[in-house]
């Protein structure tokens, strides 16, 4: 935030959240929110360029204790993107893994102003909040991963749902977190066995399935008034064939009740969730049973993850999922556990036109965005950097924005893209709209943030805003894809961040952390069982496993009251 | 033909810091057809700061020249912190007068650099083309790839007139090596094509090797046990043993050649 006035003019502003739909439309700042009107202010002139709210992003991994490693064990990808300091920026490194001050300035460059690190895993939540803080600009959030917890899964094998929604809060607040994450549920503690789980699977010696620990958790989380949903990446991910547990995950939370409009499940990542066939020979596309269960039900949303094309680097909490991964490549790997939490792999893979599986993949992504009818249930990503790193959202972007891309891009891909995949059939092209609601009003109200000031213009709202070099009338997917990888203007709470695609300042953002009011009673009752798994199991003691204030300089709080 | 002369200056070099100078922006395909005046602006790196060529080295040019293949750089003076001589050069020459730091030649896709000294470790990195001469000894990943990449020297020549050190040629994919000395351990170290000749003494080369061939003509140490003897056969009018390697890496790829004696 910054204080004075700013006024943006002759701007054509898309503002889905508002409903303002290409209007030519003045906009002030005052102390970094959006006001009325300003009387003395600072103007920039926007001469007819598309304007927008500051980008939200949902789902990406840009901080933590995975990402980190994956930057250790990849110097070669940390050699693609080295820039020199400048008087505004420090050195930056890598292309699939960035180093933090990279992923500020890259994610500013194209009108980003919020982040959402998408799996943290709780022991790791001090290293978590260490490089969100290093990482410029960006406001930013973390959800921490309770699915495999032993504790988690105790609890749903009890029937406990109070409990477990006390000690949800109770590892929320810990983490200094955002909401609950699921990565492959069960799955991932059936790794430390050595095996994977598929939805109604047991998991070994805890005795519940993937499906019971997603309700539970669901219903846990509707206790309180959480901002955002579940955050689920189901079982079974990257598998042929996993579109029928893909849908009969999503059917899970069908019954329960989100405490105000808003899904009760995001799935995430769901290209890699969409496959059909029996194996890598027979693979298909089921983009479009997976886009017709989205457009019938109300009580999810998803994003993308969208596959960009190269060498990138993949890193998930799904263990099982990165060693079949590294047996199908041969490449590097790691493995890691976390105690009673949770575990991780990461390998490096290389997307490739010329494969028949990753050209489905190519074309999953991309259907599901062009076959779900309703811009408002699904968010751009690419699960950076698992389908590709983020700086590619602008090819994305003029994807959908122009057929005659996708036509000229499908030619140079595997012919399997004409039979086994609906892409070249679909002629939809997204307006510049539903770019900005994929773009940040989708992601900002499943997050529920736009309660709290980010992806909209509306009066007090944050005052962030990306100005693109194009007018609303480009129908060239080139330029499109030019003015949305480096915006004319970025401007973060007031302050210009970005300038004709240069980074000329690097204000600190802010860590937004929720937390859900539990009861007194419960939580005690909690207690008594998690103080006994410290006292059994964690190499920490108790006392020393929350994140305390200091790891977080600049904090927004966001309340989450029980639900009476 | 033109010569540009670069003679590092003195006090450069002269105090306790030893502060090494980048200069892959001074390769004759960057340089051609820039005035001593233009060519005494081009930046260097110095330690974390970025200089003047003018204010590093001495600089003289003599005659003109045409093409980038009638440019030659010739580099002297204490040598042994520049980094980067010839790095990514695609044409022309550049001799170096002395011992040089690491990455000469690095990255190289055309030309010819003939350093009349030692040169440090990483020479000839994921070098794809051109020749390198290194008269000394060369330290050790020379003609390598780059930390965590899969492939290293690609293509080109290079002619060690000393020993070599460890990791002569890891991951490397095609091009030529001759070490003319001994090599420490493990030449060709996940190599999977090119040639490598080493005309003295090598320590458990072709370790993981899948494809490629290296000879050694002098006594190998440490030979890895994990290569197949094939034949004996006559190379050049000497008789070698022929084995097929590394079977750690699965039958199905042990595909390298190793002639030893």
């Amino acid at each position: 935030m910054v204080e004075g006035e700013l006024l943006i003019r002759n701007g054509v502003v898309y503002d889905p959240i508002n409903g303002v739909n290409g209007e030519k439309k003045d906009i002030s700042i005052r102390d970094g929110k959006v006001v009325e009107e300003v009387t003395n202010p600072k103007v920039i002139d926007a001469e007819g360029r598309v304007v927008m709210p500051g980008g939200v992003d949902i789902h990406s991994h840009i901080a933590g204790g995975k990402v980190n490693a994956g930057r250790l064990f990849r110097p070669e990808d940390g050699r693609k993107g080295r820039e020199t300091k400048t008087k505004v920026c420090r050195a930056q490194s890598g292309y699939s893994v960035p180093n933090t001050f990279a992923t500020g300035y890259r994610y500013a460059k194209m009108g980003y102003t919020f982040v959402m690190e998408a799996a943290m895993p709780p022991l790791a939540a001090r290293h978590t909040h260490e490089e969100m803080v290093d990482i410029p600009i960006l406001d930013n959030a973390a959800m921490p991963l309770i699915d495999n917890n032993w504790m988690t899964m105790e609890y749903v094998k009890s029937g406990d749902t109070d409990l477990l929604a006390a000690y949800i809060a109770w590892m929320i607040k810990a983490t200094k977190g955002y909401g609950v994450k699921v990565v492959n549920p069960g799955g991932t503690e059936a790794w430390a066995w050595a095996k994977n789980c598929d939805i109604n699977d047991a998991v070994p010696y805890f005795d519940v399935t993937p499906a019971e620990i997603v309700k539970g958790l669901a219903e846990a989380t509707e206790k309180f008034e959480m901002p955002h949903s579940i955050h689920v990446h189901g079982n079974m991910l990257g598998h042929p064939g996993n579109f029928e547990t893909t849908l009969a995950t999503y059917d899970l939370v069908k019954g329960i009740k989100p405490y105000r409009n808003r899904p009760t499940m995001h799935a995430t990542h769901t290209q890699f969730h969409s496959y059909g066939g029996t194996s890598w020979r027979d693979f298909e596309s089921k983009a479009g049973a997976i886009a017709d269960y989205v457009n019938k039900n109300e009580h999810l949303s998803i994003d993308l993850g969208s596959i960009i094309l190269g060498d990138t680097t993949t890193m998930t909490a799904d263990g099982p999922m990165e060693y079949s991964l590294y047996q199908i490549t041969g490449r590097k790997w790691t493995n890691h556990d976390v105690e009673l939490e949770t575990g991780s792999g990461i390998t490096p893979f290389l997307y490739s036109g010329k494969s028949p599986v990753n050209t489905i993949q190519w074309a999953i992504g991309q259907e599901l965005a062009l076959l779900v009818k309703d811009p408002w249930k699904l968010a751009l990503t690419t699960d950076h950097p698992n389908a590709g790193p983020f700086i590619g959202y602008p090819i994305i972007i003029s994807m959908l924005m122009s057929k005659r891309r996708r036509d000229e891009s499908a030619e140079d891909m595997h012919k399997v893209i004409f039979d086994r995949a609906e892409y070249s059939s679909i002629d939809r092209e997204y307006d510049l709209n539903e770019i900005a609601i994929i773009t940040r009003g989708m992601a900002a109200k499943t997050l529920g943030l736009h309660e709290h000031g980010k992806g909209h213009l509306g009066v007090g709202a944050d005052g962030d805003v990306a100005i693109y070099d194009i007018s609303p009338e480009e129908r060239d997917a080139g330029k499109i894809q030019k003015a949305f990888l480096n915006t004319k203007y970025t401007i973060k709470g007031g302050e210009v961040v970005v300038k004709d695609g240069e980074v000329v300042a690097t204000p600190a953002g802010r860590t937004i952390f929720v937390t859900p009011e539990c009861d007194d009673k419960l939580t005690e009752e909690m207690m008594v069982k998690l103080k006994d798994k410290f006292d059994h199991y964690y190499s920490v003691t108790f006392n020393n496993y929350p994140v305390q204030d200091a790891y977080l300089p600049n904090p927004y709080e966001i309340k989450a009251p029980w639900r009476s | 033909m033109q010569t540009i002369r670069l003679k590092l200056k003195e006090e450069i070099t002269s105090g306790d810091a030893k502060i090494p100078i980048e200069v892959d922006s001074l390769t004759p395909d960057k340089l051609f057809g820039k005035n001593e005046a233009e060519i005494k602006a081009v930046k260097v790196w110095w330690g974390n700061r970025e200089e003047n060529t003018g204010d590093l080295f001495d600089v003289s040019v003599e005659g003109e020249a045409g093409t980038v293949e009638e440019v030659k750089i010739v580099m002297e003076g204490n040598l042994s912190r520049v980094k980067h001589i010839g790095d990514g050069m695609k044409a022309g020459e550049i001799e170096a007068i002395g011992d040089v730091d690491m990455h000469c030649g690095a990255m190289m896709g055309g030309g010819r650099v003939t350093v009349k000294g030692n040169a440090d470790c990483w020479a000839g990195r994921e070098m794809h083309g051109g020749e390198l001469v290194i008269e000394g000894d060369a330290g050790d990943n020379l003609c390598a790839m780059y930390r965590g990449e899969m492939t290293g020297m690609s293509g080109g020549k290079v002619t060690v007139g000393g020993d070599a050190g460890e990791c002569v040629g890891q991951y490397m994919a095609g091009g030529e090596i001759l070490i003319k000395g001994n090599t420490n351990i493990l030449t060709g170290l996940n190599m999977k094509g090119g040639k490598i000749t080493i005309e003295g003494d090598a320590i458990m080369p072709g370790a993981d090797m899948t494809g490629g061939e290296i000879t050694v003509k002098g006594k190998v140490l440490d030979m890895m046990p994990s290569f197949k003897f094939v034949e004996t056969t006559t190379v050049e009018g000497e008789e070698y043993k022929k084995y097929l390697g590394d079977l750690a890496m699965t039958e199905k790829k042990a595909k390298g050649v190793l002639y030893v004696r």
